[in-house]
């Protein structure tokens, strides 16, 4: 059997929480030089090659089938590979890294409180001003799906890569759907999330291509990983 | 499969010709509208679901356009770009392709659509009859010998929900949610009162706007909380929408009955020539009445042309994915060994070109085949 890779991601918080996890759990990282760093393998355990990606690269090198397990936001997973999906699997909730991926509205839009309020309002946007009300937000994917389940159809996505929470101030768009850990952001921007606006509780997973929780060494790093969480939440 | 061989092209094109001749035999004068269109008509008109399966490209100078996901909106285009009066009757064909992310099995994102619209038709509920036998007529000429026809007519639901009495915004509330049964359902129940009002985060609000005027409510709220004005809507709109849900917090609910023929109505299914009698069976008013007689002398023209409708099926609830249509709608399936496969559809959409800047009404109704899938069933 060949090494799995495991992919981690190579900067930020998201990354030492990882290493920090895999170290506490009895598994080195060991960065091979020739391709400055971004390649190496777990020891402690044989057979896990490990790759340094971005976080949201992540999730996409799954579905391709480049690498076999992940660490990464499951915001990030999700918008790439739906529950479900036979592409892969989430094999532990990591616990770390979390914030929830959020519909919020303006704070003077007084009259809205829920989707199917926002709902009424798309209608009746579109009426008085002739066009969709606009979505700002990077998860085209989870805000299709999260609004398509809630019946909410009159409404137009634009993409927005950075600093999403400026978008209605900005006049790019009215509402936007972001991820948020404590609404600080969202209030300075005077938006405010919708009672049933909460679209995933997300924090960092072991996510692993389909078929790959099997693999021997991938099962033995599992249950390492999981007995860790278990320590670190008792002690 | 990158591509047809010149066998399966010429196929194509044969079963393709054979439809087209009934088509203009029948007077639809065949158009050639764009392929790239503006994206902003597909996606301001569908909302985020089509968006969702439409190729959207920017243009060299930023503009949004895309490749058309259907012809009838390139055809109502079309129509308004050459009609010196667009309710004047138009009656066109067209035969050619369109592009959609997959969805489902025999869908490929490129296929080839036949069709046909039919604008300002005098008559039109022998248009709608007569449009439902062109496309049999096409289908048959291409080869199809087993199949099922289902249809359905918004204009009932519509004249059901105007003559039970209830306030005009609930009325339209439910108009709109018809395209989405669970959501309908959650909201006949909350007009009934079967579910007591649940409190949300704005409901302290509501209680304030109950015990005084909307607007002032609003402004102090907007004032003391320093709230800055963002997301384009008037603060006029914002205090009528809370005024309006102190409101309905008065009204006397939907009496319980009323709400139990809305639902029987929609459960309503069976052979189409057979359905008056259990469209009889509920009570609607005046406008009920005048939908079923338009659905009565429907089955009368489809009869005089030829058709059989104790073929048929009707369901009340069909027609509810459908988004921009207004009143009859129909679905032809064919029936293959592998399950039944919708190769063309139809109906009603009289609100389609006024929403897309015509400045008058124009009545419409048409078609669409499948040409793609058509074949893989004949094959």
């Amino acid at each position: 059997m060949s090494a799995v890779t495991l992919a981690i991601p190579s900067k930020g918080r998201l990354m030492e929480s990882a290493a920090q996890l895999l170290e506490s759990a009895g598994f080195g990282i060991e960065r091979l030089g020739a391709e400055r760093g971004y390649r190496g393998r777990l020891t402690g355990i044989d057979g896990v090659d490990v790759a340094f990606l971005s976080a949201s690269e992540i999730a996409q090198k799954l579905r391709d089938g480049a690498i076999d397990l992940g660490v990464t936001g499951e915001d990030l997973l999700r918008e790439k590979i739906a529950p479900g999906d036979p592409a892969a699997e989430v094999l532990l909730r990591l616990g770390f890294g979390p914030a929830d991926v959020v519909v919020a509205v303006p704070e003077i839009w007084l009259d809205v409180a829920t989707m199917t309020d926002l709902d009424e309002i798309a209608e009746s946007f579109y009426e008085r001003h002739g066009r969709r009300l606009r979505v700002a937000t990077k998860y085209l994917n989870l805000t299709r799906r999260f609004f398509a389940e809630k019946g909410v159809t009159g409404y137009r996505i634009v993409e927005s890569l950075g600093a999403t929470e400026g978008a209605p101030a900005a006049g790019i768009a009215e509402i936007i759907v972001d991820i948020t850990t404590t609404g600080s952001t969202l209030a300075a921007n005077a938006l405010r999330v919708l009672d049933d606006g909460v679209i995933l509780k997300s924090c960092a997973v072991l996510a692993a291509r389909t078929g790959v929780a099997r693999v021997p060494a991938v099962a033995a790093l599992t249950a390492a990983l999981e007995s860790a969480l278990q320590m670190g939440r008792t002690g | 499969m990158a591509g047809k061989s010149r066998a399966e092209r010429e196929a194509l094109e044969r079963q393709n010709a054979a439809i087209m001749a009934v088509f203009e035999r029948a007077g639809f004068d065949q158009i050639a509208p764009d392929i790239i269109q503006p994206a902003d008509i597909f996606l301001e008109r569908s909302g985020e679901d089509i968006r969702a399966r439409t190729f959207v490209f920017t243009d060299p100078a930023g503009k949004e356009m895309c490749l058309r996901p259907d012809l009838t909106v390139p055809a109502c285009r079309f129509h308004l770009s050459h009609a010196a009066n667009p309710a004047a009757e138009a009656r066109y064909c067209y035969l050619g392709p369109a592009f959609r992310f997959p969805d489902e099995l025999l869908s490929p994102q490129e296929f080839t659509q036949a069709g046909l619209e039919w604008f300002g038709a005098g008559s039109p509920i022998a248009a709608e009859a007569r449009v439902l036998k062109l496309t049999i007529s096409a289908l048959e000429a291409a080869g199809l010998t087993r199949y099922r026809v289902t249809f359905g007519d918004l204009g009932l639901f519509a004249g059901l929900l105007a003559d039970t009495e209830m306030p005009d915004r609930w009325r339209r509330r439910l108009q709109h949610h018809f395209w989405r049964p669970h959501a309908f359902r959650d909201l006949l129940d909350s007009f009934c009162g079967m579910r007591s009002a649940r409190r949300s985060s704005i409901s302290a609000l509501v209680d304030k706007v109950a015990a005084g005027d909307a607007l002032a409510v609003v402004a102090a709220e907007i004032a003391s909380r320093n709230l800055p004005a963002v997301g384009g809507r008037e603060v006029e709109e914002i205090a009528a929408r809370l005024a309006d849900k102190a409101r309905d917090r008065r009204e006397s609910p939907l009496a319980s009955d009323k709400a139990e023929q809305i639902n029987r109505y929609l459960a309503i299914a069976g052979e189409a020539s057979d359905i008056d009698s259990q469209l009889k069976v509920i009570h609607g008013g005046r406008r009920y009445a005048g939908a079923r007689d338009d659905y009565v002398r429907r089955l009368f023209e489809m009869e005089e042309l030829g058709l059989n409708p104790r073929r048929f099926h009707f369901a009340a609830g069909f027609g509810r994915e459908l988004e921009y249509y207004t009143g009859f709608t129909f679905q032809v399936e064919a029936d293959t060994p592998d399950g039944v496969v919708a190769v063309a559809g139809g109906g009603r959409y009289d609100n389609l070109l006024s929403d897309m800047g015509s400045p008058v009404r124009v009545p419409a109704v048409g078609c669409a085949i499948h040409t793609d899938r058509l074949k893989a069933v004949l094959a």
